[in-house]
């Protein structure tokens, strides 16, 4: 699939846009605070109603106005799709084929968009919730259905926290309304689980082959899932809703100490290990990033075999990041089959006949010229 | 402001109606302005009336004019089935099918212990007290098909267990007359899950 057109209107530091992008490589070059990042947090936005780098959408509103809008037309199995977004003080709205779709899960999937951005070469070392966030996201594009368990999820999660609050402070003693809530719990944690093994292991099947090629068949890369409960994953959702129950009736009084919930999903981790060593802990730098890439670069796969499509790739003040030969092997890979959005500073010192034949679009004070 | 003060007073009245934005409240109170006096007397009586003279059964929570209100008093009605939901507008809506013959009770709201609303503060307790004093044999439990709701329906039916009284949960599923094809994934799921035997 690709992206035709993408139009802005009010949005961060552009009061109008309208680009058409006719090739596959499409490369944004501007000095810092253009607004190269907004370009492609837009897309981004395009894809997942959300943005990259903020959850305060009011953000996105360029400044004393009072509406943001996002709306661009996608190619996707051959047909044309009108996309739109806009963001207000009311609220936000997301139409699919000029229709506003009440439920997000309905919209997001249409558009596929993998990004890689300087934070994801922290995906590796940094604090989990980049992990589960990265899940999440590239499930949630998948499967629409995982975006609803995982808001019922959240949503019960919010409501038990605060029981186990009420509890903790002996505002209330009713631990029949925390069972209830727990099996509650534990019906979409069970799903949850269940769908991120299978992720797991589709995208352990194809990032090591990736890794092995970026490492010139040096490393071997193994990404494993750690649950807070002890469950095979191959265990099916009735054996993992056990696995949890047990869980939970054992650390009931643990919790109401703490005034929160211990385990589930939202305290979920991976763990990346290469030649048999955790690369969080004993990784250097160098393999930290080379997993990030055999991660993303795993993803368009995982993503075209799913959907049937290469997603839209955008790859974010990255290319800098990464030494001559990964570089090389990224442009390598993406070459002729996935459209990339790539934003750079500059492009002078990349050498690749991928960026020869690109579309050279450049951005300065939210305005862009081809 | 632009308006003489009865005018725009009673422009402010209409904007704390529900789905009432500031043209839409300009529009009626132009046209109240224009109807007939009569007419706007009963409006304003009406008003007043209902706020006034309704109150909330003592027995069974639903909104009335008189207490108990007519449903529990009415004799030709299956008083072993209560019907529990979360609020007045749900009796009105479940009175239309009027293929229930049985008593009601109404929450008026659900559990949520994010917005502090324990089961103290809906008609739990007022519940449980019918329970132990009337013959039910069954309670069927209609909060909406949503968390709140559904933990709601969850915690009575816990409570209620132990007395041996049947308890039921409301089915929920594909809408009647509407095509497969256009159902979203999570409804069809639902559907499946609560699939029966034919």
């Amino acid at each position: 699939m690709h992206i035709e057109q993408l139009q802005l209107k009010n949005y961060r530091n552009y009061p109008e846009l309208d680009i058409s992008f006719h090739n596959k490589i499409n490369v944004i070059i501007g000095e810092n605070a253009q607004g190269k990042t907004n370009l492609m947090e837009a897309i981004y936005l395009l894809a997942f109603t959300k943005s990259h780098r903020t959850s305060h959408e009011k953000e996105l509103i360029r400044w004393d106005q009072d509406f943001a809008k996002v709306s661009g037309t996608i190619q996707k199995r051959n047909r044309q799709l009108p996309l739109e977004i806009i963001i207000s003080s009311k609220g936000k709205k997301a139409k699919l084929n000029r229709i506003e779709q009440k439920r997000l899960s309905d919209y997001i999937g249409t558009l596929n968009v993998v990004m890689f951005a300087p934070e994801d070469l922290a995906l590796v070392k940094g604090a989990p919730q980049l992990r589960r966030r990265f899940i999440d996201m590239e499930l949630g594009q998948i499967q629409p259905t995982y975006i609803y368990h995982l808001g019922q999820y959240q949503k019960v999660l919010k409501q038990r926290n605060h029981l186990l609050k009420h509890l903790q402070r002996g505002q209330t003693s009713d631990r029949t309304m925390l069972q209830v809530l727990t099996e509650q719990l534990v019906d979409h944690a069970a799903v949850i689980l269940k769908r991120r093994f299978q992720f797991l292991d589709l995208l352990n099947k194809w990032a090591a082959p990736i890794h092995s090629g970026i490492s010139r068949e040096m490393e071997q890369l193994d990404i494993k899932y750690r649950a807070t409960v002890e469950v095979l994953e191959e265990a099916d959702k009735a054996k993992i809703e056990i696995a949890y129950l047990d869980k939970f009736l054992k650390l009931q009084d643990n919790e109401i100490d703490r005034g929160t919930t211990l385990v589930g999903p939202h305290r979920d981790d991976l763990a990346f290990i290469v030649n048999g060593k955790d690369v969080q802990v004993y990784g250097s730098q160098g393999q930290q990033r080379t997993t990030a890439l055999s991660i993303k670069l795993a993803e368009l796969e995982l993503i075209s075999n799913e959907v049937g499509e290469y997603p839209v790739l955008l790859l974010d003040d990255v290319l800098s990041e990464l030494d001559d030969y990964r570089q090389s092997h990224l442009l390598h890979t993406i070459q002729g089959k996935v459209q990339t959005f790539v934003s750079t500073t500059s492009v002078d010192g990349i050498h690749h006949e991928t960026l020869d034949k690109a579309d050279i679009f450049r951005v300065t004070d939210g305005k862009v010229e081809a | 402001m632009y308006y003489p003060e009865p005018i725009s007073k009673l422009i402010d009245s209409f904007t704390k109606l529900p789905g009432i934005g500031p043209k839409t409240a300009v529009r009626l109170a132009f046209f109240v302005l224009n109807m007939q006096e009569d007419d706007v007397m009963e409006f304003a009586q009406s008003l007043i009336s209902a706020k006034r003279e309704l109150t909330h059964c003592s027995i069974c929570g639903h909104i009335t004019d008189m207490d108990p209100c007519a449903i529990c008093q009415d004799q030709s009605r299956d008083s072993s089935v209560i019907c529990v939901v979360q609020d007045s507008k749900d009796v009105i809506a479940m009175e239309k099918m009027k293929e229930y013959h049985g008593k009601y009770h109404v929450l008026h709201g659900a559990i949520s212990p994010m917005d502090g609303i324990g089961p103290e503060d809906i008609n739990v307790p007022s519940l449980l007290n019918r329970l132990k004093d009337e013959e039910v044999k069954e309670l069927i439990l209609a909060t909406n098909p949503n968390i709140e709701g559904e933990a709601t329906a969850m915690y009575i039916s816990r409570l209620v267990k132990p007395s041996g009284i049947k308890t039921t949960r409301i089915a929920h599923g594909l809408p009647v007359g509407g095509d497969l094809e256009y159902a979203d994934e999570v409804t069809l799921s639902k559907a499946l899950e609560g699939r029966r035997e034919l």
